[in-house]
């Protein structure tokens, strides 16, 4: 083979590898049945010690994927979530950008959070949208504290929100969920 | 020629004496009346009916009827309030917005939380105030989630014998004042659809009267009066549709064409928008005995993205006078047709009899709008007898007298796609829910209020019944002098400011003002302020542990002292950055709130406790 | 050589199709049509005519070349006509270019005297990928909002006011009149005077994502009595669940994710984010022109949109076979 054609080949080979990258893959019609939200809990005490607890292959899924986030944006504002916790900072409903997570801050606790409801007012969204809107609002909303990597996240706001742009938004560490008052 | 002279000085002096005559009749020298208080025949009173003598109780958040919240107690003068010591305090145990003022009857003082809407009846004979009794009611955690601007609550109304109040669930409770049981509990309003209750019931006639709250989140407004021995619904007012659900019928007359047609509550709305249109009933409610009418003000329309909901959207953002015993609208005036800025119309209405010259009054009400003006109108059909800006407004260019519409400046108007900048008022109004205080001996109105501006970007809103129905985001910040708050002392009459104090934060505390010539207010970083009704020089001053938002009162102890008790804890609105832990660094939060309010956690944390102060024996 | 020209006109025979039919330009079913089409035959004829003029040039000189040698030592002169052919040749095209210029002028500005009295108003909002349709009249009460189609009573001259609310797209019927773009934070407008009764096709014309393609407008043309009709029966609420499988489809439309993002008049499905449903089974198709309305296309639409426009807002939900018989029954009954 010359080495022209083994170039061409490496690099097309190259392109295949970028091709399978997390961020890139923008699966529109989801898994209608199967798609489910796990079943996981906020709490970090556990009877009879420390649980190993397999983290959701959905995780890296979701939180990476650069649809997953951007749909979850759209959603956040036509589903009314900005009405509560406006661009992250809160409102009628708790802030969203900051390290404090009542419920747990990982994609399938958000996840959960979103389906179930919670007490103290959180609407249960089960059965007004689809598993896989409800992860993907789980990825935007994980994103909003900075916990996405940025080259996954929108680099401008979509709405006249008068936030900075996600790509310049700070990691915030995610403190255990045994910070919640009332 | 001395005779001429002489003839000639005479004649000056004997003119200088009549002029002098003349001139100390029509000037505005007070004069006394038959009960002892100064009267200026130029100043307005309050209603008589509505308004009776002071008893030294405090039964209702507004004092009476014609919501003048003032204490007839003048122990308390510029000259001693410099001695006002701590005499007990109370912790509540919860730590949201503590709106509620204490209701004073008997020797009993009872202090209203927000949510859970506990009430504890404090026996103020007894050193330190112990509770004789603690009702807690129980309404669902989930009604936090539906409450537009924190978990509050304004108060509870003491009538024969009992305690009415709201819980923020939807449910009103009768509870017997002496053992704290609950007498009867109906439900009103239902959070699946996004409806609270946050607002003090009037009770009067043998009648409860209760409004709805979420106009943000796409509810109908309605204000409901129930009986008050039973707790059985005698008629429901809906703020929005046909003519027979607002109880709209032959007995109105509105006071402009704007406001006069058939179902104009379905005609000024895009269809079926009006089922979600907004018009709760939240404010305040007063009541004149004499003609039997309750005076109101309705929400801002929802959306408050105008542009989904083209019209007049009646019968939202004006004033209703109603029947007390039916529920029949007399007239009704739309302030703010078609509201563009959350303009809400809930603000207190004080009943007074106004001079219209000659020594003449006529039955009027005033009130200081959401939307920047103060209203002068005959409370008898509605007519504005005059409109005049009390804050800084630049969305507006007045009120045209002859047809009594409000006037906008075009091309402010917030639109899809386009930031709308300095808007002022702000969406909280030049004065938003805490009332103002009339006091009969100045003559003046001492409103609490704000200088707010703000951004305002729409779009299109959708609704999800239980989830907010807003479509904007807000920005707001300081207005014109950089002080977000003021204190006005307004002269009804005279239609202008007498004084004004600027206030570095926003004012949200209602006023209390008192015969012995202080008016009190507090600011939302604790301090509880004494200052002379006259003209405005601050007496006295303390720190509380949390920001102030709730009303004070005075009522006259068992010793016969006048005491001053006001609640501290900060939260609403304006202070939900506070007391809901929110982040500045989204200055869209709080529906705008977040970017006036950034500095407010470094100065006060979130509390709850009532301070109770008289000058020593 | 005759086969030559048999093929080539059997070839080009399928490509005039384009001239007919419900979406084309030359269909000449608006007044801003008609004149455009006479403008582009008056282009054509000129433009032909310059053509062949020049083709024609272009072979003589071909033909009358003169092979000049260095040896010959001929010296070239030009001939005395091709200087009046040079000065007749720029006449013409000053004449030409100038008439096309004073053609364009005219039918431009007749174009504009027309659109200064519209007799009514419509609204039309973009989004990605559906048309939002609103019907505008002085008194609120009577506004009529619908999706992906517009009808338009013939011989009235009709303002149609265009906003959108995500990215650029574009208005365009080309049976009626030419493009308009849709701007997220502008208000453009175009005028639309309909003169021929008929059903067209308008589409998207600026790309706006993943399925510009599948964003078509159904116009109907229609008799002012039956746009009337048309119009009163739009104001109407939804139909009521009229048997037992539609009203289990009403409690499933109203309860769950439909009611999240679509509005049903007189119903608890107030969404205001997709396409209005209230008169759904009355349309010609279905997702802004991706299928034709029918009960077949309606279950494959209902069941999975993903397959059937990939990438759309319509997230498919996975329903149950008795769900969808039952929300798909309903659907039919919103006529």
């Amino acid at each position: 083979m010359s080495s022209h054609c083994r170039n061409s080949l490496a690099a097309m080979a190259a392109l295949a590898l970028l091709a399978g990258c997390d961020r890139e893959n923008s699966d529109a019609r989801g898994k209608p049945f199967g798609e489910t939200i796990p079943s996981t809990s906020p709490d970090t005490v556990f009877p009879g010690g420390q649980k190993q607890v397999p983290l959701d292959p959905r995780l890296a899924a979701y939180g990476r994927n650069a649809f997953a986030i951007a749909q979850g944006q759209q959603l956040f504002g036509a589903m009314n979530c900005v009405g509560c916790h406006s661009h992250g900072g809160g409102g009628m409903g708790p802030a969203l950008m900051d390290a404090e997570w009542r419920y747990g801050g990982r994609i399938d606790q958000i996840a959960q959070s979103i389906s179930e409801g919670r007490p103290n007012g959180m609407p249960a969204w089960r059965g007004k949208l689809t598993d896989q809107q409800i992860w993907q609002l789980a990825a935007y909303v994980q994103s909003l504290s900075g916990q996405a990597p940025k080259d996954a996240v929108g680099s401008r706001a979509e709405e006249l929100s008068n936030t900075p742009p996600q790509t310049q938004t700070k990691r915030e560490p995610v403190l255990p969920s045994d910070s919640a008052q009332q | 020629m001395r005779r001429i002279l002489i003839g000639l000085i005479a004649a000056v002096i004997l003119i200088a004496l009549i002029a002098a005559v003349l001139w100390t009749r029509t000037s505005g020298r007070p004069t006394q009346n038959a009960s002892g208080t100064a009267v200026n025949p130029n100043k307005a009173i309050a209603a008589s009916a509505a308004s009776p003598p002071d008893d030294g109780n405090w039964t209702m958040p507004s004092k009476d009827y014609a919501a003048t919240r003032f204490s007839a107690l003048n122990q308390v003068t510029p000259a001693n309030v410099v001695g006002l010591k701590v005499e007990f305090t109370f912790s509540t145990g919860t730590t949201e917005g503590f709106e509620a003022p204490p209701l004073v009857v008997n020797n009993t003082m009872y202090v209203v939380s927000p949510w859970p809407n506990n009430v504890f009846a404090l026996d103020l004979t007894k050193p330190g105030a112990p509770p004789k009794w603690v009702y807690k009611p129980n309404p669902a955690a989930a009604a936090k989630g539906v409450a537009c601007c924190g978990p509050v609550n304004r108060g509870a109304s003491y009538w024969n014998g009992r305690l009415y109040l709201n819980l923020l669930d939807g449910n009103t409770v009768a509870v017997d004042a002496e053992t704290g049981a609950e007498v009867w509990r109906t439900k009103l309003a239902d959070i699946q659809k996004g409806e609270t209750i946050t607002m003090a019931p009037l009770v009067a006639e043998g009648k409860v009267l209760v409004g709805d709250s979420g106009g943000e989140m796409g509810v109908r407004g309605w204000l409901a009066a129930l009986d008050a021995a039973s707790g059985k619904l005698v008629w429901k007012a809906y703020s929005t549709g046909p003519d027979k659900d607002a109880l709209i019928g032959s007995a109105y007359r509105a006071p402009y064409a704007q406001d006069q047609g058939r179902d104009l509550g379905v005609k000024s709305w895009p269809p079926e928008y009006w089922k979600i249109g907004g018009g709760t009933v939240w404010g305040w409610v007063s009541y004149d005995p004499s003609s039997k009418t309750i005076y109101y003000g309705t929400s801002n329309p929802g959306p408050w993205n105008q542009e989904q909901r083209p019209g007049d959207n009646k019968w939202t953002a004006g004033v209703f006078a109603r029947d007390i015993n039916t529920g029949q609208a007399r007239w009704f005036y739309q302030s703010t047709p078609h509201d563009l800025y959350d303009h809400d119309d809930i603000n207190e209405i004080l009943l007074v009899d106004y001079p219209v010259g000659n020594g003449q009054r006529i039955p009027a009400l005033i009130r200081p709008s959401r939307n920047g003006f103060f209203y002068v109108q005959d409370r008898r059909n509605g007519r504005v007898l005059s409109a005049k800006p009390y804050g800084y407004i630049n969305v507006y260019k007045g009120v045209d007298l002859k047809t009594g519409r409000l006037i906008p400046v075009p091309g402010m108007e917030p639109v899809a796609g386009k930031v709308s900048r300095n808007i002022c008022p702000a969406s909280p109004g030049a004065k938003d829910w805490n009332p103002s205080a009339f006091s009969p001996v100045t003559g003046l109105v001492y409103i609490p209020h704000l200088n707010l501006c703000q951004d305002m970007g729409v779009k299109n809103a959708n609704y999800i019944a239980g989830t907010p129905f807003v479509g904007a985001d807000v920005k707001m910040y300081a207005g014109p002098g950089g002080n977000r708050g003021l204190f006005t002392a307004w002269d009804p009459v005279a239609q202008r400011k007498v004084f004004e104090i600027k206030e570095d934060l926003p004012l949200w505390s209602p006023a209390l003002a008192t015969a012995g010539g202080v008016v009190f207010y507090g600011t939302m970083d604790g301090w509880f302020k004494a200052i002379d009704a006259r003209n405005g020089k601050l007496l006295w001053q303390f720190k509380t542990g949390s920001g102030i938002i709730g009303q004070p009162i005075s009522y006259r102890g068992p010793d016969g002292r006048q005491y001053i008790a006001v609640p501290s804890g900060v939260g609403g609105w304006a202070g939900a950055i506070v007391s809901a832990n929110l982040d500045a660094r989204d200055p869209t939060g709080a529906l705008g709130f977040n970017n006036a309010m950034k500095d407010l956690p470094k100065r006060v944390s979130a509390g709850g406790m009532v301070y109770v102060f008289a000058l020593p024996k | 050589m005759m086969r030559r020209g048999l093929c080539a006109g059997v070839v080009s025979a399928p490509c005039l199709a384009g001239c007919t039919g419900i979406q084309t330009t030359l269909g000449g079913a608006g007044a801003d049509d008609t004149s455009f089409i006479r403008l582009f035959a008056t282009f054509l004829v000129v433009c032909l005519i310059m053509y062949v003029l020049v083709v024609g040039g272009l072979a003589a000189a071909l033909a009358n070349r003169k092979v000049l040698t260095v040896e010959s030592g001929a010296h070239h002169e030009s001939s005395p006509w091709l200087r009046s052919a040079l000065i007749g040749w720029t006449v013409l095209v000053a004449i030409g270019l100038t008439g096309l210029t004073v053609a364009s002028f005219f039918v431009d500005r007749s174009a504009a005297a027309r659109a200064k009295h519209p007799q009514f108003h419509v609204k039309v909002i973009a989004n990605q990928w559906w048309w939002d349709v609103i019907y505008m009249t002085p008194d609120v009460s009577q506004i009529v909002h619908t999706a992906n189609e517009l009808h338009l009573p013939v011989g009235v001259e009709a303002e149609v006011q265009l906003q959108s609310n995500d990215v650029i797209h574009s208005f365009w019927v080309p049976n009626l009149a030419g493009k308009q773009d849709l701007i997220p934070g502008r208000t453009t407008d175009i005028q639309l005077l309909p003169t021929k009764v008929g059903l067209y096709r308008g589409q998207c014309a600026e790309f706006c994502g993943i399925q510009h393609a599948n964003m078509a407008l159904v116009v109907t043309v229609e008799s002012k009595v039956d746009f009337l009709r048309w119009l009163a029966q739009q104001r109407r609420p939804a139909f009521a669940p009229a048997t037992p499988l539609e009203l289990a489809g009403y409690r499933y439309v109203t309860s769950r994710e439909c009611s999240s993002c679509h509005n049903i008049a007189g119903t608890p499905a107030s969404g205001q984010i997709g396409p209005d449903l209230t008169h759904l089974a009355s349309r010609r198709t279905i997702a802004a022109g991706t299928m034709p309305m029918s009960p077949g296309n309606l279950y494959g639409w209902v069941a999975d949109p993903q397959s059937q426009k990939p990438g759309n807002k319509m997230p498919t939900i996975g329903l149950a076979s008795n769900d969808l018989h039952a929300v798909v029954a309903y659907l039919e009954r919103l006529k």
